[in-house]
């Protein structure tokens, strides 16, 4: 018992690190990878950790791991680097720019018009890429776009809508978020289940929440005839083609995506080889193929993936390993037994508003993690709708404070470099309304499934 | 916060300067001589011959003549009287300074600063140096400048001149000396790589007035003028380019600008460009 708690604060602490980022100035990788030193250090000297168990035997060979390496989920490990690795290469046809200013266009400039465009665009970036991508693409061209129809005015409500939909977005597909990765493997839901699962919420939310925003900030249709036309000859000096090195390049990349998508949906199979070989398979493949394509630059793109976000991730997994050993686990799972012994469709609205709540003063990546192990060791059926508590908690809590979500983290960062203040608390004051009905969406979601 | 700044340059490089074509209509040109009487007249007709390319507006002429005035102070006033569209004239106006081409001369000094109205200048009328295609026609036209991207302004008055069938020189040089200066600077940072500098700087400073001159083709063939673009985006010692160039293509007119916003002396290059291509027409705006 002094043992488990002595870890959970071990755990506390951690969390309350990494909520403090900022203030310690210190990357996330290095917070959890010290906790993870510490845990592994204290768990072994006070025999907690399986050093007799990490032997895998090849043949008449016997190989001894680390203690560590198998605590570490190498899937999302190679779904993560993978998706990164084949974004980033994909980015450079150009594909991504060119869709984000054919829809400019297609606005001809109407605030309005251009806010539905960019908020779709916002919540499709945010499945098909990661949140983080899809916040500083859109972001970026909202910025100059705005300023090139001087209605800067409206820049930090475009911002922040566009902040919050990315985690309305990040919702979509299994991929679209380290939150839904870590628990789609976890309950073992599949791709196109989730999807089918997510995606009428996400429509409904996501047209909730551009309707809320075109209120709270008064983004209208232009009234003149004149106004209309010159919106329109602004919009016309951006030139999609710009940024495309050549067309095969745009052709390839946006041929690898339609692939890469379809084929994520397909490893999620049953009884195939691609199910087999899992989606991290897919990923890292998808990210060569891309590789080759810029085979004499590829080091620039090894240079570009967020190795902060991935050395976090294992250090992560070690830290809830030892917890796990430790019991620790066990006993937040002892805590929410009632929440579960709710019933349905109180018990999963209960743990979506606690998740909500958590995620929104800390990662939701360890809280989706932590849960993950809780919910799998109480025997939750994949087919229930804690699961999605936990998936729609963890990803809409980011939209309760500027630092629930990484997304909106960037979001902030935009709105600061374009010369706007925006402080904590006029974020959430100004988030309020739409992570509640976010939320009350999610409720009303859960007990209609439930 | 790196990728913010890519994807930031990205859609500001795609974001163009797009052209806008207005058709210029000068319906009262003044031309200025310090000529009397049948000398004047001589000189009137023969800026008349040479605007020919303006008779579709039938704009009227109208000429202030030697005797009719001295000094700038009464040029000013004159020219305050008759507010034309245009005015045309030459350099050293009652002087003899012309002779020695260090100076435009006092009078064309402040008119070309103290009114906003495009000065056309025609070399001295006594001049034998002028080129031979001096005051023939106007169906090879330039317009020059080291900031061409969304200076409609520049190419709508160049088209104007450009006789029908004729041919618009849209001319960008980016100063070859102040680059250096640039890449010089950006290979003492250590946080900037050089070798990526050197090509990107000088690509993206040409990319612009490139993208600048497509835009304006385009529309011009749309619109149906009847005017061949050509496109002359480099960089160069400014003076000794342009003087190149105009020999080169045998241009019969410059265009260019010299007011700079509110400030008193003329912009930038265009003062020894104005007092040192004294062989052909300039069309200061």
């Amino acid at each position: 018992m002094l043992v488990t708690g002595f870890f959970a604060f071990l755990l506390t602490s951690m969390i309350v690190c990494l909520a403090l980022e900022e203030k310690l100035h210190a990357k996330k990788s290095v917070i959890v990878g010290g906790f993870a030193v510490v845990c592994l250090l204290i768990g072994g000297a006070l025999d907690l950790l399986p050093f007799h168990e990490m032997v895998i035997h090849v043949g008449e060979e016997s190989i001894l791991l680390p203690v560590y390496i198998p605590a570490i989920d190498w899937g999302v490990v190679a779904i993560i680097l993978g998706s990164s690795l084949f974004v980033d290469a994909t980015s450079k046809s150009g594909l991504f720019t060119w869709i984000a200013i054919k829809l400019t266009k297609a606005s001809r400039g109407d605030p309005l018009l251009l806010l539905i465009c960019y908020g779709i665009m916002t919540v499709v970036f945010s499945a098909v890429l990661n949140n983080v991508t899809a916040m500083i693409i859109v972001g970026s061209l909202t910025a100059v776009s705005l300023k090139r129809l001087g209605v800067e005015d409206k820049l930090l409500g475009f911002l922040l809508i566009e902040g919050l939909l990315t985690n309305v977005g990040g919702l979509l597909t299994l991929i679209s978020s380290v939150p839904n990765i870590i628990i789609g493997n976890a309950a073992g839901i599949s791709f196109m289940t989730f999807f089918m699962r997510a995606a009428p919420y996400v429509l409904v939310t996501t047209a909730a929440t551009l309707a809320l925003g075109a209120k709270i900030f008064g983004i209208r249709r232009l009234a003149t005839a004149t106004e209309v036309e010159e919106a329109a000859r602004h919009v016309a000096g951006f030139d999609e083609n710009d940024g495309i090195e050549s067309a095969f390049a745009f052709w390839f990349g946006a041929t690898m995506l339609a692939a890469f998508i379809a084929t994520i949906a397909a490893a999620s199979i049953p009884d195939t080889l691609l199910n087999d070989l899992g989606m991290g398979y897919v990923a890292l493949s998808f990210a060569i193929i891309m590789l080759i394509r810029h085979k004499s630059t590829a080091d620039r793109f090894y240079q570009a993936v967020d190795w902060d976000l991935l050395a976090f991730f294992a250090a992560l997994f070690i830290v809830i390993n030892v917890m796990e050993h430790a019991l620790v686990l066990d006993a937040i799972g002892r805590l929410l037994r009632p929440v579960l012994e709710m019933g349905e469709p109180s018990g999963p609205i209960a743990l979506l508003v606690s998740s909500a709540i958590a995620s929104s003063v800390t990662d939701n990546i360890p809280l989706a993690a932590m849960l993950a192990k809780i919910l799998t060791g109480a025997g939750i059926a994949s087919d229930s709708p804690y699961w999605w508590s936990v998936v729609f908690g963890a990803n809409l809590g980011g939209n309760l404070t500027p630092i629930g979500s990484a997304s909106t983290l960037v979001a902030v960062t935009i709105i600061h470099k374009n010369g706007l203040t925006l402080s904590f608390v006029s974020f959430v004051r100004a988030a309020l309304p739409f992570a509640l009905g976010q939320l009350a969406l999610a409720s009303i979601y859960l007990w209609w499934v439930s | 916060m790196t990728k913010i700044d890519q994807y930031e340059s990205a859609f500001r490089s795609a974001d163009k300067a797009v052209y806008t074509y207005q058709r210029i209509e000068p319906a009262k040109i003044l031309v200025v001589s310090d000529f009397d009487g049948e000398a004047a007249n001589r000189f009137f007709e023969s800026v008349r011959s040479f605007l020919s390319v303006l008779d579709d507006v039938r704009p009227t002429f109208s000429h202030l003549d030697g005797d009719a005035f001295e000094t700038v102070g009464e040029l000013l006033e004159a020219v305050e009287l008759r507010q034309p569209d245009l005015i045309v004239t030459y350099r050293h106006l009652h002087s003899e300074a012309w002779h020695w081409p260090y100076s435009l001369g006092q009078h064309l000094d402040v008119l070309t600063q103290a009114t906003p109205i495009p000065v056309l200048v025609l070399p001295h009328p006594d001049d034998d140096q002028s080129l031979p295609q001096s005051l023939l026609n106007t169906d090879r036209v330039m317009a020059i400048t080291d900031h061409l991207a969304g200076d409609d302004v520049l190419v709508n008055w160049a088209l104007r001149f450009t006789e029908s069938d004729g041919t618009c020189w849209l001319t960008h040089i980016e100063s070859g000396p102040g680059l250096e200066r640039i890449l010089d600077a950006v290979s003492k940072i250590a946080e900037i790589d050089s070798e990526q500098a050197n090509t990107l700087i000088p690509a993206q400073l040409l990319k612009e007035p490139a993208d600048y001159i497509r835009g304006c083709r385009n529309l011009i063939e749309s619109e149906e003028i009847r005017v061949k673009i050509e496109e002359i985006v480099t960089v160069g010692h400014r003076l000794s380019e342009y003087r190149r160039l105009v020999e080169e293509h045998q241009i019969d007119l410059l265009v260019m600008h010299t007011m700079d916003g509110d400030q008193f002396a003329m912009r930038g290059s265009a003062y020894p460009l104005a007092v040192e291509l004294r062989q052909i027409p300039l069309l200061m705006l």
